[in-house]
């Protein structure tokens, strides 16, 4: 899954192949990444998180609804104060290893010793 | 670890193990919990202080979990090339052949779980493109005074290829994501297609949310099989399809002779050669012989609510697809 600017830059590049945005894309690229040469495939690249997953997304604890946060990469159930990661793109789903948000996060680390 | 000896294990373990599964059964536990998911947790686990099976070795079913994401971490890496030594090719056959049961429609909304590795998610998309380009292709041929533009746009749209078909895998283990993601970028797969990391007994997706659920070789690993069927019942709209693709049981005692002694004799050397672990594998075959027969699955789908529950056994019944309905 690619980040929305790079899948923007693909869609653009596809679709109307003008020379002055391909320009563009390429000075941007550079201008940031100066080590990356042209190959359009860098060996890891970033993943951002796919908002429409939120369409089918419910916390596995309680089934209800969560909110993506932007600022910390996380997806929040408010009601209950426990905060998911998304690690590299990827839900992190698993209630082991969310956060609690309100309370401190030992108790949570003790029961999920195994 | 000589055939003869597996075949008596298998006997004894396949009803020690259902008789575990059929006695774990929580029933609204999920509901009753006060509102605290940490006394959630510790009150199932609490419950679920039973003995399970580990390929034969007997294990607590908090053991399991780990032990089980153990071993697709260290497989992760040489899943692929493991799966085609040991099937000699044929899983990719099987997993054709789940799809053409599937036969996904345009706009089939699909949750892969523990497709880690990409091999439903990638197959289902491409099977939805192929259908919509020979669709295409039937529309053109009879459509008359086409503009070369208008027919090179049709082409290009990759898009709307898909028709709002979407696939969500669904993995408990990261490394098999993480092989199945980089899979999707070096193929060309952009739309579509999204990773969740989640838990089979405890789907992070609301109620009535899929038209169909897969689960190919990967419900043999769940700890408590009844509560992901119930999971799996709970996702799916109205309507929507079951399939599963698994290890079962073979029949022709030829054929099973030959099976065991493949299994235990030669699968294990080759785990050891190729991936350098003998373990994993060695589990691998014996939670093999550790899941319920064709007829039995069959009444564990039915038991968790899915109506005209059929199998079908592939290749003497090495492996069985087995389809449910919620209705």
């Amino acid at each position: 899954m690619l980040s929305a600017g790079r899948l923007g830059a693909v869609l653009r590049g596809t679709r109307a192949p003008s020379s002055s945005t391909v320009a563009r894309r390429c000075l941007r690229v550079s201008a940031s990444r100066p080590a990356a040469d042209e190959s359009e495939r860098p060996a890891e690249p970033p993943h951002a998180f796919d908002r429409a997953l939120l369409e089918f997304l419910v916390c596995p604890l309680s089934k209800k609804p969560l909110r993506y946060e932007a600022s910390t990469n996380e997806l929040i159930n408010d009601e209950l104060g426990i905060a998911y990661p998304v690690i590299d793109g990827i839900p992190n789903m698993i209630p082991q290893a969310a956060r609690m948000m309100a309370h401190q996060n030992k108790k949570q680390e003790d029961t999920e010793q195994h | 670890m000589a055939a003869p000896r597996s075949c008596a294990l298998w006997g004894y373990y396949g009803r020690g193990w259902s008789r575990v599964m059929r006695g774990c059964r929580l029933p609204g536990l999920r509901s009753s919990w006060p509102g605290s998911p940490l006394g959630a947790r510790l009150l199932s686990q609490e419950k679920r202080a039973t003995e399970t099976h580990f390929g034969f070795e007997t294990v607590s079913e908090e053991e399991k979990g780990g032990k089980v994401y153990q071993v697709f971490e260290s497989v992760a890496k040489k899943y692929d090339v493991m799966n085609d030594m040991m099937s000699l090719g044929i899983h990719r056959v099987w997993k054709d052949l789940l799809l053409w049961r599937m036969h996904p429609f345009p706009g089939t909304q699909l949750l892969d779980v523990a497709g880690g590795t990409g091999d439903i998610a990638f197959r289902f998309l491409n099977y939805i493109q192929a259908q919509h380009r020979r669709k295409q292709k039937r529309q053109l041929r009879t459509q008359q005074n086409l503009s070369w533009e208008e027919i090179a746009q049709k082409y290009q749209n990759e898009e709307d290829s898909l028709n709002g078909s979407h696939v969500v895998v669904c993995d408990i283990n990261k490394e098999m994501l993480k092989i199945g993601r980089k899979k999707a970028c070096a193929q060309g797969y952009k739309t579509g297609l999204a990773w969740v990391l989640g838990d089979a007994e405890e789907l992070p997706f609301d109620d009535d949310k899929f038209d169909v659920y897969t689960i190919a070789f990967g419900i043999r690993n769940v700890t408590h099989i009844d509560r992901a069927l119930q999971e799996a019942h709970r996702v799916l709209k109205p309507g929507g399809r079951f399939l599963c693709l698994e290890f079962s049981q073979v029949t022709n005692p030829l054929v099973s002779r030959l099976y065991d002694l493949y299994s235990f004799q030669v699968i294990p050397v080759m785990g050891e050669v190729i991936a350098k672990d003998w373990k994993s594998y060695q589990y691998l075959v014996e939670s093999i012989r550790q899941f319920p027969a064709q007829e039995e699955f069959k009444e564990m789908i039915e038991d968790a609510g899915f109506q005209k529950v059929t199998y079908e056994s592939l290749t003497s019944g090495i492996v069985a697809i087995h389809s449910g309905f919620k209705l």
